[in-house]
């Protein structure tokens, strides 16, 4: 398998996840290198979420290894993962709805080695978001759609991260919000911050993405630089409106790059 | 009735409020942040009671000021049982069965500690505020009453300032609000729930050192007041100290002037009869109807 060039950020290595009996990881192993948006698609089901919430440690691998810039983190309780500079911008984005816009925002520098910066850090989040800035002091729970995909892309981005795991930052809006959240999402690769993205927009994802797994049922069955990843027949074919056919018909972990 | 009787009735239950808000507060954060019914609260209230009785027979202490040491003494406490008996219940996000027996049962053993140490004899503290009274021209108002509202709202207020503009608050509120949403933001959930425990309980310490001033009190003192402070809660929500304060202050006006339509001796039926009404007719409480109102909005 190819080693990506520059050194990784984040490997999963053979990850396997359980909710109580029913297992729903089978043994992902992916990397994602500095520097890069690494995106991760697949049907409804396929477990991207479950893998991202075992990044940040909200579920417990029941095997297989979480290796964060060197070091195994996947013993660690999601306080001390959140510490390293990981955040992930959640599924259903999941503010607090009874809060104020800067109380949300300031939330996402809760750990104490981040509080120092919070001022400076809502400055840049304003910086980037004048809308959450004009509305600072609203509830959250009263804030649109695209704000308050805003509001969890800014809370993100006030852990300072060096990996991003953005969990379909789209879903549920408007195409014109769309393009919009996609564009910030755009700005903050430029700021050097890495991502790991799943998307169900898949052409968009590819797109603004360096390299690309595609998940099924708890499986990786390709990957791929995202370029080839969208020329590929399979995804073509079962993602971007090509007839769909039986995810299970194609060969499973065949790597689209030789 | 006059205007002065109308006065009076309502000051006298603006004061009850005050303590009636901070008999329910401890049992709202604790529900918030570990969906616990704590069921054991009435007894940390009586314990509160007597932990004042005591330093006032002991050391002569003023039971006002009893009441606000009471408050890192059963912060202490309650952090101390979190760690050796609740932080081993099952995590969930509603209640569970289990933890409502285990809260059951600490309440019955607090309560048999309380028979054990004290007897069965009813007791009060008789301070020479007791019976003092202070007169604004026609209206009069009992001194303890006054003082016991002014440490009531204090304690109010600090937890409002707390909950509000620090870390700690933020990160309770976010559990509150989000479980989920606080923990992938750093939030120590375990850490968080020991120390909202601890001040759950220290608040039920502090009621019940305040409410020891005002009743005379036994080891089963908490019971009527545990029922008083669900019908609050379920009348202001779970969410909020506003709500809290709100729930109180119902619960105080209706018990106050209802004296004027109900004989005394139905007076204990009086919050009975109202947590009944209002689960059927507004089951969200007033928070619920506010939620609906900007829902329609
Ligand atoms: N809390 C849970 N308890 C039990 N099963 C769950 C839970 N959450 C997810 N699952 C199951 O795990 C599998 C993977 O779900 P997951 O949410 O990770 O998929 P996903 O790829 O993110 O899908 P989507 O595109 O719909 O967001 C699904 O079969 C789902 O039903
Ligand atoms: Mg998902």
């Amino acid at each position: 398998m190819p080693e990506p060039v520059p050194a990784p950020i984040l490997e999963l290595q053979d990850l396997e996840v359980s909710y109580g009996a029913v297992q729903v990881l089978w043994g992902i192993s992916l990397s994602v290198s500095k520097g890069q948006v690494v995106c991760i698609i697949g049907p409804n089901g396929a477990g991207k979420t479950t893998t991202l919430n075992a990044i940040i440690g909200v579920l417990k691998p029941t095997r297989g290894r979480i290796i964060l810039e060197g070091q195994d983190i996947a013993g660690l309780p999601p306080h001390q993962r959140v510490q390293r500079h990981i955040a992930l911008v959640p599924e259903g984005r999941h503010l607090w709805p009874g809060m104020s816009v800067e109380d949300n925002l300031m939330m996402g520098a809760f750990p104490p080695a981040f509080r120092p910066r919070v001022a400076h850090n809502l400055e840049g989040v304003y910086g980037m978001f004048p809308r959450l800035k004009e509305r600072r002091h609203q509830l959250a729970g009263t804030l649109s759609g695209g704000e308050q995909q805003m509001c969890a892309l800014g809370r993100g981005l006030m852990a300072e991260p060096h990996l991003l795991l953005l969990d379909e930052p789209s879903l549920g809006l408007a195409p014109i919000l769309v393009d919009e959240i996609f564009q910030f999402v755009a700005e903050i690769v430029k700021h050097g911050v890495t991502i790991l993205l799943v998307a169900q927009n898949i052409d968009y994802a590819l797109q603004v993405s360096d390299y690309g797994y595609v998940m099924e049922t708890g499986h990786i069955v390709l990957q791929g630089a995202s370029d080839m990843l969208l020329n590929n027949q399979h995804v073509q074919q079962a993602y971007l409106g090509g007839s769909i056919e039986e995810p299970g018909a194609y060969p499973a972990s065949q790597p689209a790059q030789g | 009735m006059t205007f002065v009787d109308f006065l009076n009735l309502l000051i006298a239950a603006l004061l009850l409020a005050g303590i009636y808000a901070v008999m329910s507060v401890g049992m709202t954060v604790i529900y918030g942040v570990m969906k616990i019914v704590n069921l054991a609260h009435a007894g940390f209230m009586m314990m509160g009671a007597y932990f004042a009785y005591e330093l006032y027979q002991r050391l002569h202490l003023d039971p006002i000021l009893a009441a606000l040491l009471a408050f890192p003494f059963f912060f202490l406490v309650g952090v101390a049982v979190h760690w050796l008996l609740v932080r081993w219940l099952p995590h969930s996000d509603r209640p569970t069965l289990q933890s409502l027996l285990l809260m059951f049962g600490l309440w019955l053993v607090l309560q048999n500690i309380g028979y054990l140490i004290w007897g069965n004899t009813d007791r009060s503290i008789l301070s020479p505020r007791t019976l003092a009274l202070v007169h604004l021209g026609p209206i009069i108002i009992s001194s303890l009453r006054l003082v016991v509202f002014v440490a009531a709202a204090g304690c109010m207020a600090v937890l409002e300032i707390a909950l509000s503009r620090t870390w700690f608050g933020r990160s309770v509120r976010a559990l509150i609000q989000n479980r989920y949403a606080g923990r992938i933001v750093g939030v120590d959930d375990e850490k968080t729930a020991r120390l909202t425990f601890g001040m759950g309980i220290a608040f039920a310490g502090v009621a019940g050192a305040l409410l020891a001033t005002l009743y005379s009190f036994d080891p089963d003192f908490g019971r009527p007041f545990l029922l008083r402070a669900f019908v609050i809660i379920v009348l202001g929500g779970l969410e909020s100290v506003s709500g809290v304060a709100l729930g109180a202050l119902i619960l105080a006006l209706v018990e106050t002037f209802s004296i004027l339509f109900v004989p005394a001796s139905y007076q204990p039926a009086i919050s009975f009869a109202l947590l009944v009404v209002v689960l059927v007719v507004l089951p969200g409480g007033i928070a619920g109807l506010w939620a609906k109102r900007r829902r329609l909005a």
